[in-house]
Formats: structure tokens, C-alpha cells, sequence
């Protein structure tokens, strides 16, 4: 995939570098973790291969991004709840995203009544499912974030298809 | 609603979300490669969605490659080891 022409602060060379080293980083740490593995562990090991892609995107990006945030804050929970054995996340993530609310100043309608100019509600709200952090976001905000989502996405996409590429050959 | 809006708030204006679409477009492999200035913002939302999507079932393919790659290699094994060097 040709990196994008504009001149933008995430120079794609750099975060895929970047977003590489990290990878990396987080694969190793699992692979110490688990060093016996059977077949009943597969599944698991494949969700902690996907988290440490997605934490490795958001850590690269730190709290620059509303989209990146979200997706720490997410796994901050998880640790913390897994810990103390608490099953149940969602009454916390509602509190979040309630603090959140307020924290930006946005207090255009909540997602389920959003209708724009251009009557885009339904393509709207989608988006807003599949991008982290942007529920409460107005429209040039969810734009933004998502073009920066889409572009980390990509270049991690691209890293873990290296990798894969690499492992297999070795 | 939009009286409400652009008494304190800054009003978001048509052409920063005709900026930040067009930017969008350019990042979706599918209408990059159209000469056309720009297409229906609708148009560019919905591939925006498909993207994301077929992007997030790609980490989950490719999770699940890598998982039953690292599975396969051996602690102790030469390939282990350049791996490590990697990280190094």
C-alpha cells in the first residue's frame, strides 16, 4: 500500500516503523508468557496476538487520538477487571463514556437521534460503532479521527502481514 | 436543534466537512483511484464503513496466522532466535 502523498504528522514510514518495534515488542512478551501450548490454547493465544495489535496501535499513537485513548482506556479495564475477577464491563464503560461527555464540550444529540444536513444518520452511526471513542464526537471530529484510524489501521495491517510473511519463511 | 448550535458553539461549516471527506476519500483504496473531484460524502462514509470492516477482519485473519506461526516455532530453535534479534 503507496503511503499517502499529504503532508501529515503521522509520516507512515516512521509509524510503521514505530508500530513494527512495538509489535514486536508485545509478541515477544506473550511468547514468554506462554511457552507450553496445546491446542486448547489456540484461541487464546490468537486473542492476545489481536489485543497486542490493537495495543500496539494505540500505544504508538499514546493519547494524541480520541480513538487511540478509548482503546487504551479499554484495555486498562480489562487488565484491572480481570484481576479482581469482575465479569461484567459495561456499567464502567457507560461511567467513561459519561465522564467523556463532559470532558469535550460536545453536546450535539446522542448517537441513536443523529440525523445531518446531508441525511447521513445511518452511515454515521456505523461509523461511529467501528471507530473507537467517537460516540460523542461531532461530525469533523468523528471525520478526523476516523481518516487517523483508518491510516494506523492500515500501516498495522500492513506490519502484521510482514510478519507473517517473515515467520512463515524462516 | 441547529438554532441552539451556532449561538456559543462554533458552527461546523460545510466546507471543513467537504475537506475532511475528500481527505477521506483519498485514504479509501477504492476511490482513490478515481479521477472524479470528489465523491457523494454518502458515497465515501459507506466505503469508509466497508474499509474499516474488511480492515478489522484482516488484524483478526492475521492474528490468527501469526498465533498458530508463533505456536509453531520452537523456544530453543534458530528461528526463535532471529526473532529475537529483531526485537533487539
Amino acid at each position: 500500500m503507496s503511503p499517502p502523498q499529504q503532508p501529515s504528522s503521522t509520516n507512515p514510514n516512521s509509524l510503521k516503523i514505530r508500530l513494527t518495534h512495538r509489535f514486536l515488542h508485545n509478541l515477544n512478551n506473550l511468547n514468554k508468557k506462554r511457552s507450553n501450548l496445546d491446542n486448547t490454547q489456540i484461541h487464546q493465544r490468537y486473542n492476545r496476538v489481536k489485543l497486542a495489535a490493537y495495543a500496539s496501535m494505540a500505544h504508538v499513537v499514546g493519547s494524541r487520538r480520541a480513538w487511540s485513548r478509548a482503546i487504551l482506556w479499554k484495555i486498562r479495564n480489562r487488565k484491572v477487571s480481570t484481576r479482581h475477577k469482575r465479569v461484567d464491563h459495561k456499567p464502567t464503560n457507560h461511567h467513561h463514556a459519561r465522564s467523556i461527555k463532559r470532558r469535550t464540550t460536545n453536546h450535539s444529540n446522542p448517537k441513536r437521534e443523529y440525523v445531518d444536513p446531508n441525511g447521513n444518520s445511518g452511515q454515521e452511526v456505523k461509523l461511529r460503532k467501528l471507530v473507537p471513542g467517537v460516540e460523542t464526537m461531532d461530525a469533523c471530529g468523528l471525520l478526523d479521527e476516523t481518516a487517523d484510524y483508518i491510516k494506523c489501521l492500515a500501516t498495522q495491517v500492513e506490519v502484521m502481514r510482514n510478519l507473517v510473511d517473515l515467520f512463515s519463511t524462516i | 436543534m441547529s438554532s441552539r448550535r451556532s449561538r456559543g458553539i462554533p458552527r461546523i461549516t460545510d466546507e471543513q466537512i467537504i475537506e475532511l471527506v475528500s481527505k477521506l476519500q483519498q485514504l479509501l483504496p477504492e476511490l482513490r483511484n478515481r479521477r472524479s473531484n470528489k465523491a457523494s460524502a454518502s458515497k465515501v462514509l459507506q466505503e469508509t464503513c466497508n474499509y474499516v470492516r474488511s480492515l478489522h477482519k484482516e488484524v483478526d485473519d492475521l492474528s490468527d496466522r501469526l498465533s498458530r506461526l508463533l505456536s509453531t516455532i520452537d523456544d530453543d530453535s534458530p528461528q526463535a532466535s532471529i526473532i529475537r534479534s529483531l526485537i533487539n
